[in-house]
């Protein structure tokens, strides 16, 4: 895993097999990295419970997306059920830990691990089915799932819901967004060198195969049925993990709030950050988290000022701000259609000729 | 390069705009109100929210609670639960109280007002927020969690006890037959169980429920199915939208039953939309008066809603009245909070309990008696069942179609309901 | 037993009739991807843009309803020409799943400018026909849905005649099929892509404006474009008359469904769940549905 070299070469010198299956590209790369998470786990000491609290939310979201790009962009596949596994896991670890006693330490993975075999279920007819086709499967999963949610009391509380017990290690609890919000860091940290790993093993290279000529990949011997079901596997286990950190940090689960329009989110956060990109996942699901706030926050600078009254906005403001929310995914769609990572790479290449570039 | 500098500032700008902390006037109360004026809820936020936001404008006029304003930052949350949960992570540590809005919002920020001790006036009146000490079937304690209005449960236990006397009242043969439809969703089960025991308690046959969805459609599978199983009454759980749907179909295939509808799936927009349909709807009022009505605390009420309608004209829908009445009661709990101990979430808390009973002033004839106690946080147990007549007078505002005699609301009974041990928290 | 046997007739009928509405939104979904390959997200908002235009002619111009339904249509058609010039070319070319994301951005735009143009509630359609219903077999149907049911039958009849017959009909077909050929024998790609979604919005205010009559016109009107999928992926994605089949198949289905359940199974949800546990059915049967073009993969 230790990358050999400092900096980014102009051409591919590596001489062995280890050097080229680095997580890292480059000495610099992994310095960055660490530098970060170390700035991260600084951050409660400066930002309040609001920037912690976005934080924790790019978090889990950001690691149910990792899932999801892993499906789509990985694999090529497509799902508009992601929400419902990730309501899964939030309602599987509340399950676990209430229910059968299992400490809350244990019961994130083991959530993860249940909603892996959901996942795994109806990735079944992922087999025989391609492109769109696959996508209505994966709706008719987010419609039944959606419905066993609202139906199953035992399992979801039906319609009160089920409360969730608060992280808590070896009896020292770890609640309110200071101290959650490392757990929250070092799942992140973990589930995105894992997803990182992943993709340099040959199962990660078979699903990438797969994405990229499914025919050829087949005829050397890739079992398309195995790893079309096992991409579903892991989505749901990431989705599945993160429902469960959602859950511990509401302290409540309810079955509202799991619906389409949060599987249309999840896509969206994959699409807008960069499809096959593991660090694109995180920045487009920061961009879907944020973009809400800070138009709400224009908005409310709006409101009331020169340009409101001179255009008589009122109460359309509010309509002005959700209407914009769509316009800025159309809008940075169509001038980045490979999204942000793809977007990231041309600064980063831009600058790396300066002032050289073109 | 050069369009996205002042993009870039802009959105700079925003992000720190959106971090700004309730500015706290001089001495002002912070509290918090969420609403949804562009989200799928829409139709009925809007007044309600309103309502929220004139009330505190109103008793800011009047020169606040012991002297300080109300300094309240509303949040339009478009029932998107993420943004609900940062706009509380926003306010967290600086408000000492939410005017909150619906199910999504209220039962998401349930675990973080509890622990935070904030308490949450929601407009969402499941009977699983009723519980204040835990260890009722609502399977969760939420002492900080208050609502002006009887719960769902209460409201359709009501509407069952009055079918029950109106099958007497009408001389009907036999055991009436009662049916619960609605979506297979927590807001229109939330009472489900509730009124199914009681009406079977009551000497109803209760029918299996029937299912339609929260959006609008044909529903004429479900009308059928409905005229053919013979019911007499039919509690339609979800909201306006789909219910108007419902009452649409079941005119035009020709069912025979009474509708019993909810606080929020009937209202004064509701039956303009159905028309003729929603002809004979019985459906439950919060307030003892609508905006029609005559009660000497309606003179208050026409006075705020003054605050954003200065000419007087606009109709205010009952959801409006809700709102006002929430307010008040939580101005009155600081009022007291201020004279124990000083404006604090607890404090605002034992401020709830400290009335029976309880009108605040100058709503008499509107807001109706309520009682909050530490354990029991069913205020209201009484409702106002109205029913409409509505013909089809196509256009024209709510206010010019009631002058018209198109739309009429009648009270038709004002049902007490017993405050049963049993019945908390579901 | 007659008495159910009656009520399944009645059923049965319903489902034809909301089924011939929901194939005709299906017909306009696979219209854009036979064309452009563009799973289109937004087709509920055009239902619904569609169905507020109407009602605002109707209203604000008290307008006789034909009068007001045909200047929606020629509204709707230019209103898809627009969009499709303005928005979707400058993505010709690019991932397909980018497209279906700005498809999904532009609902949430089209969404929100109608809320806050004809605000958030429900609104009545003005009575557009003398008798509201009509009894056909016992059951009391209203105006409107013949009215759709016979315009759906004649759309169906308007398509079938184009796409085999007419110029523009088979240039569209042509780059359906393959857009490098079709544009080498002289076939303006952009003016079909163009005139597909102008088409498209057209007939999707159509059934917009039949579900406004029925229902009132309301934000949530948009919904109807969710349903539509299993309706589309049932018939095949790329054949129309896929399209209509599988819309009716999913209108009987989900009437079925109902009758089932409220009469032996009582489970309760199955009217709306139904169509998905069938579509995961056939599709494990017929990966293409009923009616879709098999992919014939050629190494």
């Amino acid at each position: 895993m230790a990358a050999t070299i400092a900096l980014r070469p102009c051409g591919d010198f590596k001489t062995s097999y280890a050097s080229d299956q680095t997580v890292f590209p480059t000495k610099l790369s992994l310095a960055f990295c660490v530098a970060g998470v170390a700035l991260l786990c600084l951050a409660p000491l400066f930002l309040g419970k609001y920037g912690l609290s976005l934080l924790v939310q790019i978090g889990y979201l950001g690691i149910a997306a990792l899932g999801l790009n892993i499906l789509v962009g990985f694999t090529g596949q497509i799902s508009i059920g992601h929400a419902v596994f990730f309501g899964f896991g939030a309602f599987a670890s509340a399950f676990i830990s209430n229910k059968l006693g299992v400490p809350v330490f244990f019961a994130v993975p083991l959530a993860g691990v249940a909603t892996t075999a959901v996942g795994l279920l109806f990735g079944v007819p992922a087999a025989r089915l391609k492109g769109l086709y696959l996508a209505i499967a994966t709706l008719a999963a987010q419609f039944i799932l959606q419905d066993f949610f609202a139906r199953a009391g035992w399992f979801t509380g039906g319609v009160a819901g089920t409360p969730a017990k608060s992280f808590s290690v070896f009896g020292h609890e770890l609640a309110g967004d200071h101290q959650y919000f490392y757990v929250v860091l070092a799942y992140v940290v973990l589930m995105y060198l894992a997803a990182a790993n992943l993709m340099r093993t040959r199962d990660g290279r078979a699903l990438v195969a797969i994405r990229d000529h499914y025919l050829s990949a087949e005829m050397m011997g890739i079992n398309l049925t195995k790893y079309r079901t096992l991409s579903f596997g892991f989505a749901a286990f990431y989705a599945g993990t993160g429902g469960a950190l959602y859950a511990h940090y509401l302290g409540f689960v309810s079955v509202e709030g799991f619906d389409i329009l949060f599987s249309i989110q999840f896509l969206a956060m994959v699409i807008i950050g960069g499809l096959g990109s593991i660090m694109g996942t995180l920045m487009g699901t920061a961009f879907m988290v944020m973009l809400p706030e800070v138009m709400g926050g224009l908005a409310k600078m709006l409101s009331g000022s020169a340009i409101d009254r001179l255009l008589s906005l009122n109460e359309g403001i509010v309509f002005l701000r959700e209407m914009t929310i769509g316009a800025v995914i159309v809008l940075f769609l169509i001038f980045e259609p490979d999204g942000l990572a793809h977007r990231w790479r041309q600064i980063r290449a831009y600058w790396k000729l300066y002032p050289f570039s073109h | 390069m050069q369009l996205t500098r002042p993009l870039a500032g802009a959105l700079l700008s925003g992000v720190l705009a959106s971090m700004t902390p309730l500015t706290a006037a001089a001495q002002g109360i912070p509290i918090g109100h969420l609403t949804d004026f562009s989200g799928p809820t829409a139709d009925v936020g809007g007044p309600y929210g309103q309502g929220v936001a004139d009330t505190i404008a109103y008793i800011n006029r009047q020169g606040g609670i012991a002297g300080r304003k109300l300094d309240h930052e509303t949040v339009d949350y478009s029932y998107q639960v993420p943004r609900a949960i940062s706009a509380y992570k926003n306010w967290s540590g600086r408000v000492v109280a939410i005017q909150g809005w619906g199910t999504a919002d209220t039962e998401a920020l349930v675990g973080f007002i509890t622990k935070d001790k904030i308490p949450y006036y929601s407009a969402s009146y499941a009977a699983t927020l009723t519980d204040p000490v835990g260890g009722s079937k609502a399977d969760k304690a939420t002492p900080y969690n208050f609502f002006y209005g009887p719960s769902y449960s209460d409201a359709a236990r009501g509407m069952v006890q009055w079918a029950a006397d109106d099958w007497k009242k009408r001389g009907g043969q036999g055991k009436p037959r009662y049916v619960h439809m609605g979506a297979n969703h927590p807001y229109p089960n939330s009472p489900k169980a509730a009124a199914e025991e009681y009406a079977r308690q009551l000497g109803f046959e209760v029918l299996p429920p029937i299912q339609f969805a929260l959006t609008p459609g044909d529903y004429t599978a479900q009308c059928l199915t409905l005229r053919q199983s013979g019911a007499n009454y039919a509690y339609l759980g979800n909201t306006a939208g789909s219910n108007i749907s419902v009452l649409k179909s079941c005119q035009t295939v020709g069912v025979q039953v009474q509708f019993l509808g909810n606080v929020w799936g009937m209202d004064e927009n509701a039956m303009k939309a159905a028309g003729s349909a929603a002809n004979n709807v019985v459906y439950p009022v919060r307030t003892s008066a609508i905006w029609t009505g005559n009660a000497p605390g309606l003179a208050m009420v026409k006075e705020i809603s003054r605050i954003s309608d200065p000419s007087g004209n606009a109709y205010r829908a009952s959801h409006y009245l809700a709102a006002v009445c929430s307010t008040l009661y939580m101005k009155e709990a600081m009022e007291w909070a201020a004279a124990n101990g000083g404006i604090t979430g607890e404090n605002i808390r034992r401020g709830m309990y400290a009335r029976t009973n309880w009108v605040p002033k100058g709503t008499e004839g509107v807001c109706k008696p309520s009682t909050w106690t530490a354990t029991d946080h069913r205020s209201l147990l009484q409702l106002d069942l109205y029913r409409a007549e509505v013909k089809d007078a196509g256009e024209g505002s709510i206010a010019a179609l009631i002058a018209k005699g198109a739309i009429q609301m009648k009270p038709i009974a004002t049902i007490d309901l017993p405050r049963r041990k049993e019945w908390l928290g579901w | 037993m007659t008495m159910d046997g009656t009520l399944l007739v009645q059923l049965l009928l319903s489902g034809l009739i909301v089924g011939a509405l929901y194939g005709v939104v299906a017909m306009c979904f696979v219209l854009i991807y036979k064309a452009s390959q563009v799973v289109n997200f937004a087709q509920g908002e055009f239902m619904l843009i569609g169905a507020w235009a109407c009602w605002w002619l109707l209203v604000k111009f008290q307008l006789p309803f034909f009068a007001g339904f045909l200047i929606t249509l020629a509204f709707m058609m230019a209103f898809g020409l627009i969009l499709q010039i303005v928005v979707l070319k400058p993505l010709i070319g690019e991932p397909i799943i980018s497209v279906i994301m700005v498809t999904i951005g532009l609902s949430i735009f089209f969404q929100a400018l109608m809320k806050w143009l004809f605000g958030v509630s429900a609104q009545p359609f003005p009575p557009v026909f003398a008798t509201s219903d009509v009894n056909l077999l016992g059951l009391q149907v209203r105006t409107v849905y013949v009215m759709s049911t016979l315009i759906s039958i004649g759309i169906m009849a308007a398509f079938a005649w184009f796409f085999k017959y007419s110029r523009m009909g088979l240039a569209m077909r042509a780059t359906a099929f393959n857009q490098q050929v079709a544009q080498s024998l002289g076939i303006s790609v952009r003016q079909v892509f163009a005139l597909a979604w102008g088409i498209s919005a057209m007939v999707s205010a159509l059934a917009g404006v039949v579900v406004g009559v029925v229902n009132g016109v309301s934000p949530a009107l948009s919904f109807f474009g969710i349903k539509v999928f299993p309706a589309v992926i049932l018939g095949g994605l790329d054949s129309i008359v896929g399209a209509v089949v599988g819309g009716l198949v999913i209108g009987v289905l989900e009437n079925l469904a109902h009758y089932v359940d409220s009469q032996f199974l009582r489970w309760g949800n199955l009217y709306e769940i139904a169509p998905f546990y069938v579509l995961i059915l056939i599709l494990m049967v017929r990966p293409y549905g009923l009616f879709g073009t098999k992919d014939i993969e050629r190494v």
